[in-house]
């Protein structure tokens, strides 16, 4: 079963975006910010993480870099409220996988958590 | 050739000299009488004629002269009545601050009344440092356009010598080396002068008035170049204060332009602000309820909806990403801050835009018309920013339109000018002329179901490309979206790199 990380500081964010991975045969698990989401990543190793931007604390930008420095082969797709174009460029140079826009379109979702989960297994 | 003045002229000096040798003739027999001599061919009348004949001959060219004289200053009053006018003009021009009207006055009241074959008025302009023609009587326009004087030239170096003196042509020439004179010669002969006034203002040079050639018949004494000095002291506070005025319309115009490009700015940072932080505030909230509409729209499992709760959770999911968009765009274009910048091809952004508009365009009965300057060069911008442009012009354009009409969008170099010209005309309603200038505005709209950023948007990038966009309308028939904006060349581009070391 594939295992997807959610992080994001609204609550009912993650728990909607829950029900429809589950519903679609993921393990899911949450964190409500940066620190949550690190001990996540080494607890639960996930193949792809959803990881918002702007979180309290540790930022989604300062995780991503953990993250990937900790453990590069999980897939980082980053989530924004506001796409500023420095920020998008600073998450693609810290090595996010792909970034998308809320309101989340969940079939784009789908999708790209997909193409993310096939190119794993194409590594392996 | 013989006017009737100068016929009665000719009369009068008859006259005069027929009354004077007949008062000779008649006092002469007596004169001679009274020396003792009383010889009767005295009074032989053949003795008067002939006595009447020398005085005639030997009188009439200074009599002539002298009489002339006396007639003009008492009869005619040519000079008088031309310097009353002038007098006139000068007295006229104090309470005008127009410069163009003054200098138009001064040329055309010139000429006229002095029959000079041309005038020109400069007047000096400070910025620039040189004089330039104000205005010109005898000249064709094409050629007084265009005349300037440098400051350093050696005709204004001659008067700045010279001071508030007529100077003349032939005597000034006359009195250099050659080499001076030919230079000077050349300076006189672009403003087909004979004549130059200078026009002073507590020792600063204004203006100056070039006189051509005279037409024939007409003479200036000692009297006239004093009276044109006068008559130059008298206007050249005119034209320095129509000078101040001019130059101080400028800068209200500058000033006003830089104000309302502060007012556009700062405007601009405030929605700036307002869109990140309603982005920010908003668009999770919004992510939750299309969220969870998206959850139940493609949930698995045996559970069907009903058509009409399937339809309300659609729409949800629309209008979240609408209200989306709204913040996304104003924030976008308020940002200012550009994307990456590469070689355009306009014609392919043009039709990949119409493209999207086809289906539409289609339905409406609307044709669509391209007219695309064949040699189009390929343009140095942010893609996404141009379409955005057309996307925008073209929208409005079929929005405009409603059904059954056409739209014409241009594109064409003007290489003169350097500019790219983006002209997106339609049949549709037209703007109210008083809305015109609002329509740029963010927010203005008079659809429904618009935002009214379409122009406003288009207008920022327009902007930030160093460029113009404008609107022509007439109601019933239809607008015109004219854009301009400037073009570089790849090779200019690529020496401006090279200067300031820096990626442009």
């Amino acid at each position: 079963m594939n295992k997807i990380l959610i992080v994001d500081d609204e609550i009912e964010i993650c728990e909607f975006l829950k029900s429809f991975f589950e519903d679609r045969d993921f393990k899911v698990a949450i964190a409500c910010d940066g620190t949550q989401a690190l001990e996540q990543v080494s607890l639960f190793h996930p193949e792809v993480v959803l990881l918002d931007i702007q979180m309290p604390g540790l930022d989604g930008l300062q995780t991503l870099k953990k993250i990937k420095e900790m453990h590069p082969k999980v897939k980082v797709i980053m989530v924004t409220a506001v796409e500023t174009q420095e920020k998008i460029e600073e998450a693609m140079r810290l090595g996010a996988d792909n970034y998308i826009t809320k309101p989340l379109s969940l079939e784009y979702l789908e999708k790209d958590v997909q193409d993310k989960i096939d190119i794993l297994a194409k590594d392996l | 050739m013989r006017t009737p003045k100068t016929v009665l002229k000719k009369v009068l000096v008859g006259l005069v000299l027929f009354s004077l040798g007949a008062f000779v003739a008649f006092l002469l027999p007596f004169l001679i009488a009274s020396f003792g001599i009383s010889d009767p061919w005295v009074h032989h009348p053949l003795f008067s004629i002939l006595v009447m004949t020398v005085i005639f001959v030997v009188a009439y060219k200074s009599t002539e002269k002298l009489i002339k004289k006396f007639l003009e200053k008492y009869f005619f009053h040519k000079k008088t009545f031309a310097q009353m006018t002038l007098m006139d003009l000068a007295g006229d021009l104090t309470v005008n601050l127009d410069l163009q009207e003054i200098a138009n006055l001064v040329v055309n009241t010139f000429g006229e009344v002095l029959q000079l074959k041309t005038v020109a008025l400069l007047v000096s302009d400070p910025l620039q440092n040189h004089l330039e023609v104000a205005s010109a009587y005898g000249w064709t326009l094409s050629a007084s356009k265009g005349i300037r004087l440098a400051t350093d030239t050696p005709l204004l170096r001659m008067i700045h010598q010279m001071g508030p003196h007529v100077l003349m042509r032939g005597p000034v020439l006359q009195s250099l080396a050659w080499q001076e004179a030919n230079a000077l010669a050349r300076d006189l002969d672009s403003l087909q002068a004979a004549w130059i006034i200078p026009l002073f203002v507590k020792g600063e040079l204004v203006g100056l008035l070039a006189f051509g050639a005279l037409l024939p018949d007409t003479v200036f004494d000692q009297g006239d170049f004093h009276f044109f000095r006068e008559f130059a002291a008298a206007i050249a506070p005119c034209v320095h204060n129509a000078l101040v005025v001019k130059r101080l319309r400028e800068l209200n115009f500058e000033l006003q332009d830089s104000q309302s490009q502060w007012v556009q700015k700062t405007k601009l940072n405030a929605i700036e602000k307002l869109a990140a932080g309603i982005a920010h505030e908003i668009h999770n909230p919004l992510a939750i309820i299309s969220g969870k509409a998206q959850v139940l729209l493609m949930q698995k499992g045996p559970k069907q909806l009903e058509p009409n709760v399937q339809d309300a959770l659609n729409t949800i999911v629309k209008q979240t990403r609408r209200a989306a968009d709204i913040t996304r765009k104003l924030l976008m274009y308020s940002q200012g801050s550009r994307g990456p910048q590469e070689w355009v091809t306009l014609e392919k952004v043009l039709d990949e835009t119409l493209a999207l508009l086809a289906y539409q365009a289609s339905m409406d009965k609307i044709e669509i018309v391209r007219n695309l300057d064949p040699e189009l060069p390929p343009f140095y911008a942010n893609m996404q920013e141009i379409r955005e442009i057309f996307l925008n012009l073209l929208l409005n354009a079929v929005e405009a339109v409603g059904s059954e009409g056409k739209i014409v969008a241009e594109l064409k170099y003007r290489r003169d000018e350097e500019l790219i010209e983006i002209v997106c005309s339609d049949t549709g309603k037209g703007i109210p002329a008083e809305h015109l200038d609002k329509v740029f505005n963010p927010f203005y709209t008079t659809r429904h179901e618009a935002v009214g950023l379409g122009l406003f948007v288009t207008k920022q990038i327009v902007h930030r490309y160093g460029g113009s966009i404008r609107v022509e309308s007439q109601i019933g028939i239809g607008s015109m979206f004219i854009l301009q904006l400037p073009y570089v060349a790849e090779a200019a581009r690529n020496t401006i790199a090279k200067r300031t070391g820096a990626p442009v």
